[in-house]
């Protein structure tokens, strides 16, 4: 339990206005974008290094757990403050440094928000490539904490390919850069550990991004399909024949349906799926690569295939995708979005499991995937008010996982495993791959304040799981 | 001849023939000297044939506190700060097979002691090709090459191995088989040690095999090579390119020190102080055309001097020219190597920087450069007088231009003495993750970490 002393240090650090206690502001911080909810102590809003530093240094004295905390957009219960302590918003560390084009650079604090930044280059003809489907809301630092990918990761690679380097407070409160401004820097690349690392290893406090121009043009394709197999096998066939769109994104009946009722964004409501595809490049190209896609689709029996005529067209379906989960959760509050990714290959076979596990537990489950990616979004729809439908979509979910990784695949793509995830970690690692991963923890948290509970399932959990057979 | 040996490293050796049968272990002197880092000769060498070996040994190491150092191929051994300790060696060169090629997911998985340039013969017979081309020679291992961080050409379009490999086996420095990531394009599970691993050079494990992603050939490669009298117009070039929509598959500059062992190849002669830019295009037809249309307007607007394409086979051709020649002159025993990274828009002041200082010292400096990652290659003889000096200047420069400068490959003494790597905030935390993942100290030890904190 934090003592009202501790506040008070606190409200030292960070001052008045960036400190928040009251029951009525606890409750707005106890929950994130899954379903759980934990009420945290104290939220406090640092401006700058030092205060995170200071925060850092008072909790680790105390060893009083630090949730550091973006927009809160995650869907894996990262920033669930399950054991209580301080949750470290950063949304106040929200400026813009630097953009240097010349240099291919952006150096920001960790509380911009993803689309404030895209903003911000648009004049300059540059993107940042990592573009999750909650760019709106989600902060860089968030992106970071998750190695967040999107539908444009396809192209272009995860968050991790696009960080040069970052300035982090480490868990006694000591500021330390990782990576660099410039490329190969010296040492164990403790830039790509610290990456996807949910906030259990350190705070970034600073970030300096890999910008590229924006490709030359693009084109937004929306193929719609009678079945769900006939969507997948076109993404196996295209990703096959060597093309890398810039996205490809599988969407299925209940979700285009979910979309169509909030907002008109173009896509059909009667057929079971509908692949949005966005292909970028120089424009000399792209007209072949719509004949030779196209050829894939007709082999594929398509329904029809769409090309967006205007900017607003594409606009309207890309908006479209990017609502997709609050799409749903108007028609159904709660669900569970899964983040299995499987080998490209297996995407059919996957999807097909999928729907096999919905009929046998008797549960909607909608689809959304980044499909070229083999990253698939199954939405295990349930009813809170319903206690054995609560308990078959969490079984699910598990299937699910344990799906994934039987495939060759992974239980989470960019989502995270936060809280949601802990136990299917022992699906896909074994015990030894699990105690080096606490060694890495220990070595950068020794006291454990840093996110504690998250990413790391417990040791003494192991005995009730089947850790993975370590293979010879 | 057989050396005496103690009574412990007789029990250690006899322990290792009973892991891998005795045809795979060496005492012989002629075995234990051919490998040999930085002056230190192992009293055994051991050849591993499977992860669950090299586990084993490795587990040996620990019982009988024995110093172990992973080898592919011994080419880049003498890189960074010196081994301090070598008992036994553990070669994995009988781990050298694709274990499995998914071209539908476009992912090859190889055991870490597969040469590059045997993967690379493979994977193009069937059309495919892996875009990893570090500078090494005709023997260097993926294992090795990943041990070590190296990368060529190619990161310009496809990045460095942190983006290319999507999973690792190791064994870990207590013996433990561990498995990172996988083979799905993306994988955010637990703590990455994966990139822990990539450029870790056999300190914190000893990688077995990977899983890398593959990509087909394109329709067209195409190489366009563009003489310049002046390094400044040919920087002014890469800005341009930079700032442009085309996406070009690598973009190298090179001064007439290598750029002459490229003629043969079909590369234009320079003049004294000219330099070559090597630009490769790699995509469709469509993509070619425009590309080579735009760069070419794009050099002729620059005074280029000469303009030389080459298409098919003679890509390859001057492909393996530009490889062998690096190899030749950037990593022989006589030569200080370093590396500068600095940011891409001082690619040109730090190029002019490292000719001046040479000029200053009076010695050649050989440069080339990675034009669309802001890296310099650099190579000297070490019998000049003065190497500390040139070190120094360089260190300066590239810390001026918000960058850094290292040494990569030296003879023995400079390595010793000179501080190779640049000053850090986070050595610290790397010894911590060394010391507790390798609690013996092991693996390669003395190697990489304990650079200046
Ligand atoms: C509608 C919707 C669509 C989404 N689409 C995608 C998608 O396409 N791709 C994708 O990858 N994800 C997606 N997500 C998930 C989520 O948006 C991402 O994980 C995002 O990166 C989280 O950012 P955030 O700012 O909300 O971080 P938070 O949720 O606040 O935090 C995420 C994690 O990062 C840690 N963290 C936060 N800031 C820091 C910091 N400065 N230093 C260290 N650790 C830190 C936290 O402790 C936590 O573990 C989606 C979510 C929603 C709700």
């Amino acid at each position: 339990m934090i003592q009202q002393s501790f506040i008070k240090e606190l409200t030292g650090i960070v001052g008045r206005d960036n400190i928040l206690s009251s029951r009525k502001d606890l409750l707005a911080y106890s929950y994130d974008s899954t379903s759980r909810q934990e009420m945290p102590e104290v939220i406090v809003f640092p401006r700058s290094t030092a205060e995170v530093s200071g925060v850092i240094k008072a909790a680790h004295r105390d060893k009083v757990p630090v949730i550091a905390r973006g927009a809160g957009t995650n869907l894996s219960g990262g920033t669930i403050p399950d054991r209580g302590g301080i949750i470290l918003e950063l949304s106040r560390m929200n400026r813009i440094l630097d953009i240097d084009t010349a240099n291919h650079r952006a150096v920001v604090q960790p509380g911009v928000v993803n689309l404030d930044l895209q903003n911000a280059l648009a004049p300059f003809g540059f993107v940042f490539p990592p573009d999750p489907a909650s760019q709106e809301m989600s902060t860089l630092g968030g992106n970071v904490g998750e190695n967040a990918g999107g539908p444009h990761c396809l192209k272009h690679g995860v968050t991790s390919k696009y960080v040069y380097g970052m300035e982090v407070v480490l868990s006694d409160g000591e500021v330390i850069n990782v990576g660099g401004s410039v490329e190969d820097n010296p040492g164990y690349d403790l830039r790509g550990l610290l990456i996807g690392s949910e906030g259990t290893l350190g705070i970034a406090t600073r970030l300096t991004l890999h910008i590229i121009p924006k490709p030359e043009t693009s084109r937004t394709l929306l193929v719609i399909f009678e079945t769900l197999e006939n969507a997948s096998q076109t993404v196996s066939d295209i990703i096959g024949a060597g093309i890398i769109p810039g996205a490809m994104e599988l969407i299925d009946k209940t979700t285009c349906w979910a979309i169509e009722q909030g907002i008109s964004a173009g896509y059909p409501t009667d057929a079971e799926a509908v692949l949005l595809i966005e292909l970028e490049g120089l424009q000399d190209s792209l007209d072949r690569q719509v004949r030779d896609i196209s050829e894939i689709c007709q082999k594929n029996k398509v329904r029809e295939l769409r090309i967006a005529k205007t900017s607003a067209e594409q606009a309207a379906l890309w908006q479209g995708r990017r609502g997709a989960f609050g799409a749903i959760a108007r028609i159904c509050p709660q669900y569970i979005v899964m983040d299995g990714t499987v080998p490209r290959n297996k995407m059919v076979p996957t999807i097909h499991r999928v729907d096999e596990i919905a009929k046998k537990y008797h549960l909607t489950i909608a689809l959304v995937a980044h499909a070229g990616d083999g990253n698939i979004h199954p939405l295990i729809l349930f009813d809170t008010g319903n206690p054995e439908e609560i308990v078959s979509a969490r079984k699910a979910g598990d299937e699910i996982c344990e799906l994934c990784s039987s495939m060759g695949g992974t239980i989470t793509g960019e989502h995270g495993v936060g809280l949601e995830k802990l136990h299917a970690m022992f699906t896909q690692f074994s015990s030894a791959d699990l105690s080096a991963m606490r060694r890495v923890k220990e070595v950068f948290d020794p006291e454990g304040i840093l996110n504690p509970g998250k990413l790391l399932p417990p040791e003494e959990d192991e005995s009730l799981h089947e850790t993975k057979e370590v293979a010879g | 001849m057989t050396p005496a040996f103690s009574a412990e490293q007789s029990a250690f050796s006899q322990r290792l023939t009973e892991i891998v049968g005795s045809a795979s272990v060496s005492t012989d002197e002629r075995v234990t000297a051919e490998h040999t880092v930085d002056g230190l000769k192992p009293f055994v060498v051991v050849f591993a044939s499977s992860a669950e070996q090299v586990s084993q040994v490795v587990k040996a190491g620990n019982q009988f506190e024995k110093t172990i150092v992973p080898w592919g191929s011994g080419s880049r051994q003498s890189v960074g700060p010196c081994l301090a300790r070598a008992d036994a060696v553990i070669s994995l060169k009988p781990m050298n097979k694709i274990i499995e090629l998914d071209v539908g997911n476009y992912t090859v998985q190889v055991e870490a002691g597969m040469v590059n340039r045997d993967l690379h013969r493979q994977l193009a017979e069937q059309g495919l090709f892996l875009p990893f081309d570090p500078f090494c020679t005709e023997t260097s291992t993926i294992g090795g090459e990943l041990a070590t961080n190296v990368s060529g050409p190619s990161r310009a379009a496809y990045g460095t191995a942190r983006d290319i490999v999507l999973g690792i086996t190791a064994v870990s420095p207590t013996g433990d088989i561990i498995h990172t990531g996988g083979k799905t394009m993306k994988n955010v599970a637990g703590i990455d040690l994966g990139k822990l691993l990539i450029g870790s050079q056999g300190t914190l494990g000893i990688i077995t095999d990977t899983v890398m992603r593959i990509f087909p050939q394109a329709e067209v490669n195409r190489s366009l090579l563009l003489a310049f009298p002046d390094a400044e117009d040919a920087f002014q070039v890469v800005s341009r390119l930079l700032a442009s929509k085309l996406t070009p598959g690598s973009v190298e500059l090179v001064d007439r020190l290598v750029g002459h062992h490229l003629e043969p190849a079909g590369g234009p002669p320079l003049e004294e102080n000219g330099v070559l830019l090597m630009v490769s295009i790699s995509g469709s037809r469509e993509d070619a055309e425009r590309h080579q249309k735009d760069i070419s307007t794009l050099a002729e607007e620059n005074k280029v001097d000469s303009t030389v394409i080459l298409d098919g086979t003679e890509v390859n051709g001057i492909e393996n020219a530009y490889h062998q020649a690096h190899q030749s002159l950037f990593t022989s025993p006589s030569v200080v190597q370093g590396k500068a990274s600095v940011p891409l828009s001082k690619q040109g002041e730090m190029f002019r920087a490292i000719k001046k200082t040479g000029s200053k010292y009076g010695v050649p400096v050989g440069v080339t450069v990675h034009g669309y990652n802001g890296i310099l290659y650099t190579r000297f003889d070490a019998s000049v007088a003065d190497p500390s000096g040139i070190i120094n200047d360089l260190n300066g420069t590239a810390a001026g231009l918000d960058g850094f400068f290292m040494v990569e490959a030296a003879p023995l003494q400079f390595r010793k003495n000179g501080a190779v790597l640049p000053p850090r905030s986070d050595y610290k935390l790397m010894r911590l993750l060394k010391n507790s993942l390798d609690p013996r100290n092991i693996l390669n030890p003395g190697k990489l970490v304990g650079g200046p904190g």
